[in-house]
C-alpha cells in the first residue's frame, strides 16, 4: 500500500510542481536544455530511490534536495566556469553601470555562488521554510541563515553602488 | 529591498518553461518506474527459482503496484490522444525442464477508462490464471516423475493507425509438442470502442459468408502448394473426421492497417500442427453487401 502511495504521490507531486522544478534548475544551469535534463535526471533518480523517502510528507524537501544535488552534479561535470567561493563573493563587482535596474539586479543574483543564491531562491521565490531549506541543502538551519543574510546584503550592497551611479 | 525582491521573483517566475518540459517529465517517470519493475524483477527471479510459491506473490504485488500508477499517469491530460500499448509486467520462471515467460500486455491512453479498465482487467485475469495453471501443471509433473513444461505468453500489435488498434495476444504451451493460442481485441481509437466482429456485420449472415470464402481459400491454398493442407471438406485428411465447417459468432479476427478483415484460426483448429495458426484474409467485396458500414473495413 504504501509503495503504490509513494509511487502515485511523486509522480503527482513532479508533474504538478514541474514548472517550480524547472525554475530552480534553470537558476543554476541558465539555459534550457540543460535545466529540462536536471529536471528529467531528477524524476528518474527519484522513482529510483523513493525508498530513501522515509516519510511521505518529506516528499517536498526530498525532491528539491535531488533537484539541488543534480543541478551542482551537472554544472561540476559541465563546468565551463570557474565556481567562485566566499572570498570572491565580497568583492562582486556588478560591472559596468547599466541602465536596466532589474538585469543587474538578476546579474547580482546570477553571480551569487550556487548555495548562496539558492537560498534566496528557495526562501523567496519557493517560498521554502527554513528548516526546509536547511533539510534541501544539508546545512543547519543557522548557516542558512547567515547565508541569506550575507546574499541580501550582498544584493543590496551592489543596488546602492548602483544607484549611487 | 523588498521592492527589488519582488522585481526579482517576478523575474524569475517569468523563466520561460519549454513546451516540452511535460513530456520530459512524463517520459522520465516512465523511464523510472521501467528501471524499478526490471530491478523488482530481476532481484525476484532467485527468490521465485527457491520456492514457486514465491511467484504468486510476485504476481499480485505486482499487479497491486502498477495499476495505481498506470491510474495516477493516466489522470493527468496527455498531449494528444495517445493511446498505446505496454507491456504491463512480465513474469519469468525458469528452472530448466520449467519455464515461463508470461507478459500481460496493458492499454494505455483511452478516455474511456470503462473500456480500457475492462481490457487490462482481463488480460491480467487472463495472465494470472495462465501462471496458475502453469504452476499446477508443474506442481503435477513434479509428482509423477518429471518432465518439460513451457508457457511463453506475449503481444503483438496488429495493427495500429490513427483509427484502429488491433492487439493480439498469444499463449504457447509447450508440453512435449506445443500449442498455440491467439486472442484478438481490435479496438476503435476515435470513437473509444471494442469492436467484435458481430457488430460489423447487419446480421448473423456474415458467419456463413465468411466460412464459405475461408472453405474455398483452403482448397485454393491446397491447389497452389501441395504442402498445405486443411481440414476441410475436399481434402483428403485420413483418420480426421472433425472437418471446418463455419466460424463462431466471435471468432477471433482483426482488422489490418488496410482496412481489411482477417480471420485468424489457432494451431490445430482448422489444420495439422505444422501449419501453426491460420490466418485468412477476406476480400472485402465479399461481404461489402452485408457490413454495416464501410468505416472500418475498406
Amino acid at each position: 500500500m504504501d509503495k503504490k502511495n509513494i509511487d502515485e504521490q511523486i509522480a503527482e507531486y513532479v508533474l504538478k510542481y514541474k514548472e517550480n522544478h524547472y525554475r530552480l534548475a534553470y537558476s543554476y544551469v541558465k539555459n534550457a536544455d540543460d535545466a529540462l535534463d536536471i529536471v528529467q535526471e531528477s524524476v528518474y533518480k527519484a522513482i529510483c530511490s523513493k525508498d530513501t523517502l522515509k516519510d511521505p510528507s518529506y516528499l517536498k524537501t526530498w525532491f528539491y534536495r535531488i533537484l539541488v544535488n543534480t543541478s551542482i552534479d551537472f554544472i561540476r561535470k559541465n563546468r565551463k566556469t570557474e565556481v567562485m567561493d566566499e572570498e570572491i563573493l565580497t568583492n562582486i563587482d556588478s560591472g559596468t553601470a547599466d541602465n536596466y535596474e532589474n538585469f543587474d539586479l538578476k546579474k547580482a543574483l546570477n553571480n551569487l555562488p550556487d548555495n548562496y543564491r539558492a537560498v534566496v531562491v528557495l526562501r523567496y521565490f519557493e517560498d521554502l521554510k527554513f528548516e526546509e531549506i536547511a533539510e534541501v541543502l544539508n546545512e543547519n538551519v543557522n548557516t542558512v541563515k547567515t547565508r541569506l543574510y550575507k546574499s541580501l546584503k550582498t544584493l543590496r550592497i551592489e543596488m546602492e553602488d548602483y544607484e549611487e551611479v | 529591498m523588498n521592492n527589488n525582491l519582488e522585481h526579482l521573483k517576478k523575474e524569475y517566475m517569468e523563466t520561460p518553461i519549454p513546451e516540452e518540459l511535460d513530456f520530459m517529465v512524463r517520459k522520465s517517470l516512465m523511464e523510472g518506474m521501467k528501471t524499478m519493475k526490471k530491478n523488482a524483477r530481476g532481484r525476484k527471479i532467485g527468490v521465485i527459482a527457491a520456492t514457486a510459491a514465491a511467484v504468486i506473490v510476485v504476481f499480485t504485488a505486482g499487479i497491486n503496484i502498477s495499476p495505481a500508477f498506470a491510474s495516477t499517469m493516466s489522470k493527468i491530460p496527455v498531449i494528444g490522444n495517445v493511446v498505446k500499448v505496454l507491456t504491463f509486467k512480465e513474469y519469468v520462471y525458469n528452472d530448466g525442464n520449467h519455464n515461463a515467460d508470461i507478459k500481460v500486455p496493458s492499454i494505455e491512453g483511452l478516455e474511456n477508462k470503462d473500456l480500457q479498465n475492462s481490457l487490462n482487467e482481463k488480460y491480467l485475469t487472463e495472465n494470472k490464471k495462465l501462471y496458475e495453471e502453469f504452476e499446477a501443471g508443474m506442481e503435477e509433473m513434479k509428482k509423477n516423475g518429471d518432465g518439460h513444461l513451457g508457457v511463453d505468453s506475449g503481444y503483438e500489435i496488429k495493427t495500429d493507425t490513427d483509427k484502429i488498434l488491433s492487439v493480439g495476444r498469444y499463449v504457447v504451451n509447450t508440453v512435449g509438442s506445443s500449442s498455440t493460442t491467439m486472442k484478438y481485441d481490435t479496438i476503435d481509437k476515435e470513437n473509444e470502442i471494442l469492436i467484435t466482429l458481430p457488430s460489423l456485420f447487419k446480421d448473423a449472415s456474415y458467419i456463413d459468408v465468411i466460412s464459405e470464402n475461408i472453405k474455398e481459400q483452403m482448397l485454393e491454398q491446397k491447389k497452389e502448394d501441395d504442402n498445405k493442407t486443411y481440414w476441410v471438406e475436399g481434402i483428403e485428411n485420413e483418420g480426421i473426421t472433425e472437418r471446418f465447417e463455419k466460424i463462431s459468432a466471435e471468432q477471433n479476427f482483426y482488422i489490418t492497417s488496410e482496412g481489411k478483415l482477417v480471420i485468424s484460426f489457432d494451431k490445430y483448429e482448422v489444420a495439422p500442427g505444422y501449419m501453426g495458426i491460420a490466418e485468412f484474409e477476406i476480400p472485402t467485396d465479399v461481404i461489402s453487401d452485408i457490413l454495416v458500414s464501410s468505416e472500418y473495413i475498406k
